[in-house]
């Protein structure tokens, strides 16, 4: 047990002293955390669907928009409406005139017969579908306001008369579908999961890798059990990911909390206590899984060059969630993202997916993290028998059906 | 009882037979080679001595019985190049594998430094393993088979890489531990550091031991029917002599099946032939090597 805490705080320690280390742990949060204090300061009091539409594309163009009136539709301006955004103007000449001028955006022409045709013509200085649709939007209501007399309430029922609110039984707050966070959030919790999972266990490949590339392997393997070795680096390389776990996951939480008052974050957003817990438990039992078999590639390559040509059969169960992401964001609660996450080599990413969604129930991670630390235990058995010295040291080529049959035990 | 003992050791590795029905014994305290031209079975029979390979059949025994975990903390090993991490700093990677050999922190930093004074690495010690040349890490890997004191060392071409300065000092090294009682099993492929400092050695060729013995008894037993003399005049016919090489300097007299060397020295006395030297030839431990190596299979 000693031997194990030596290599553990060797591993620990030898990690924590590479400065590439701190900037990964420390560099991905920072970032994060000034490109949010940017967007804040520059919409502290705006919506957070406006903070993340504009940390996404950008600052967003505001122009007045003119128009001419020849069938005297346009009576009434909505409440609440800025006083330059609709400019009129007495004809097209006075309005072309403007728009050449850059005063305007472009301007819109009511047609006397609008009543009969339901034309409206839009004129603006060069071809930009996008901002045209964009600014039609407030014209659409602006029409729509007048043509039902200035009716604010039955103008915006005749302009969404559904507003489908869905209830579940699930205890977090609901959210807003058209929430752009309602996406981007467990896509954020899937690749920080993703990302961590699969670099903590590639630094045991790569630890293994090396000690055998550098033949200090022949020198351990006289100090300590090959079991031992095992044990030491899959604690200390763990510990090291934790910490990469709680900072990035703690950084986010933070962030989002921050965001409460910052950007109106609703209350639906602020991720529960209890998925801390998740994280550290699927974060552990999928480290501790993928770790083994990574080892386990490491042990039976004789290079790290020939290990990282099987990586990708190791790799791919983690890999798939990220492909699959929009069902299990979408329909969290469907068959396919129920056994993505339930399924134990999927589990780790996908029900941490699931549950950043919300509305999981909640036997469903007890039980996939049951099925996975079930794997996990089979798996570190598995590889702590290939971690034998021979396989060690052996140096023979390495291939996908070369690992899966060692991995069963068949050779 | 011998500190290292293999006995009928067979390892195999798919078709490929490393070691074949090989045995040998190292006695304590002495300095015993191990020889044999590359892939002869040398580090793999290493290998199976500490346990790190099991045989396909045979026993070891080692510091009195089968290689234990205990037992790991009283081996120094030096494998034949590298062995140390080379990303790290030259203390920090010492320390670590000498708390694995059941040193405490605090021992392993007392001894390291006074190694590294000793070995001329202490300015060094900071930098990591890769910036340091062939030689210092040599040394460093030295350090790390002796730094737990141990009772049997086992070293793969120790004076590789390193100037006839560090050589001597590794040699006097060797020499300190054994008049310690060290049992010291050495892989080379230097003849002449095996002549100079092993008492006995087992040569191994595609697996099997060729020859093995004291270093004496082999010469004895690969010493030709022959005398070397050294003489500034030139030597005439002998009795009993069947032919003359001249050799660096020397002449090299082979004889005749039934002619004793005394006999060749009183003729060369009864002709006057002033003699500088005159002693019976014994081939050296390179001509051995190369004659058991090379010649046809039985």
């Amino acid at each position: 047990m000693k031997k194990v805490w030596i290599v553990l705080t060797h591993e620990f320690i030898t990690l924590l002293s590479r400065p590439s280390y701190w900037f990964a742990i420390l560099g991905i949060p920072l970032l994060a955390t000034i490109a949010y204090a940017v967007a804040g300061r520059a919409n502290s009091d705006s919506g957070t669907q406006a903070v993340v539409t504009q940390l996404f594309s950008g600052p967003q163009q505001v122009s007045s928009q003119g128009y001419i009136d020849p069938s005297g539709l346009i009576q009434h301006m909505p409440e609440g409406m800025p006083p330059d955004l609709l400019i009129a103007y007495p004809d097209e000449e006075t309005a072309a005139q403007a728009l050449a001028e850059g005063k305007i955006a472009g301007y819109y022409l009511i047609p006397s017969d609008y009543v009969q045709s339901g034309e409206i013509i839009y004129t603006s200085a060069d071809y930009n579908p996008l901002s045209a649709q964009g600014n039609s939007a407030q014209f659409e209501w602006i029409v729509q306001y007048n043509l039902l007399d200035g009716d604010a309430l039955l103008a915006s029922l005749a302009y969404g008369p559904l507003e489908l609110k869905t209830v579940s039984l699930a205890p977090e707050p609901q959210r807003e579908e058209n929430n752009p966070l309602t996406y981007f959030l467990p896509y954020g919790v899937t690749m920080i999961f993703y990302i961590v999972i699969l670099s903590a266990a590639s630094l045991l490949l790569s630890s293994v890798s090396k000690e055998k590339e550098n033949r200090i392997m022949e020198v351990l393997l006289v100090s300590v059990t090959p079991r031992q070795l095992l044990a030491g680096k899959i604690i200390g390389l763990g510990v090291v990911g934790l910490l990469q776990v709680v900072v990035w996951v703690g950084t986010g939480r933070a962030l989002l909390a921050a965001g409460k008052t910052t950007f109106s974050l609703p209350e639906a957003f602020q991720l529960p206590p209890s998925f801390l817990v998740w994280s550290l438990v699927f974060f552990l039992l999928g480290y501790a899984l993928y770790a083994s078999l990574m080892a386990g590639l490491g042990a039976l390559a004789p290079n790290l060059r020939e290990a990282s040509q099987v990586t990708i059969v190791v790799i791919l169960p983690l890999i798939v969630p990220m492909f699959l992401i929009n069902m299990l964001i979408e329909d969290s609660n469907g068959l396919g993202s129920t056994l993505l996450s339930l399924f134990p080599l999927t589990a780790p990413v996908a029900m941490m997916t699931r549950l950043s969604a919300g509305g999981v129930p909640w036997w469903q991670p007890i039980l996939a993290a049951l099925l996975l630390a079930i794997t996990a235990v089979l798996v570190v058995r598995a590889v702590a028998g290939m971690f034998r010295a021979q396989a060690l040291l052996s140096g023979q080529a390495l291939n996908a059906k070369t690992f899966l049959k060692a991995l069963l035990g068949k050779n | 009882m011998p500190t290292v003992e293999l006995s009928h050791i067979t390892k195999s590795f798919g078709p490929l037979k490393a070691v074949d029905d090989a045995s040998f014994t190292v006695e304590k305290g002495e300095i015993f080679g191990l020889l044999g031209p590359n892939g002869a079975g040398k580090t793999t029979a290493i290998r199976v001595l500490l346990d790190i390979f099991k045989p396909d059949s045979g026993t070891t025994s080692i510091l009195g019985g089968p290689m234990t975990e205990a037992k790991k903390d009283h081996i120094g090993y030096m494998p034949e190049e590298r062995g140390l991490y080379q990303d790290i700093s030259l203390e920090r990677c010492l320390i670590y594998l000498a708390t694995l050999k059941g040193l405490t922190p605090a021992e392993a930093h007392q001894r390291i430094g006074a190694y590294l004074e000793q070995f001329d690495l202490a300015e060094h010690r900071n930098k990591k393993v890769k910036e340091l040349s062939k030689g210092m890490q040599q040394k460093a890997q030295l350090i790390n088979t002796l730094i737990h004191q141990p009772e049997l060392i086992i070293i793969d071409e120790p004076f590789s890489g390193l100037d006839p300065v560090n050589t001597q000092m590794v040699k006097d090294l060797l020499r300190g531990q054994r008049e310690k009682g060290v049992t010291i099993l050495m892989s080379t492929h230097q003849m002449h550091q095996v002549e100079e400092l092993c008492d006995r050695l087992v040569l191994i060729d595609h697996g099997k031991v060729v020859l093995y013995g004291g270093l004496d008894e082999i010469r004895r037993q690969f010493s030709g029917h022959a005398v070397t003399v050294r003489s500034s005049a030139a030597l005439p016919s002998l009795p009993g002599v069947e032919r003359i090489e001249q050799h660096n300097g020397s002449a090299r007299l082979n004889l005749l099946p039934d002619t004793v060397p005394q006999e060749v020295l009183r003729a060369l006395v009864e002709r006057n032939i002033l003699i500088e030297q005159f002693e019976i030839a014994s081939p050296t431990l390179d001509e051995i090597f190369i004659n058991v190596v090379t010649r046809p299979e039985a």
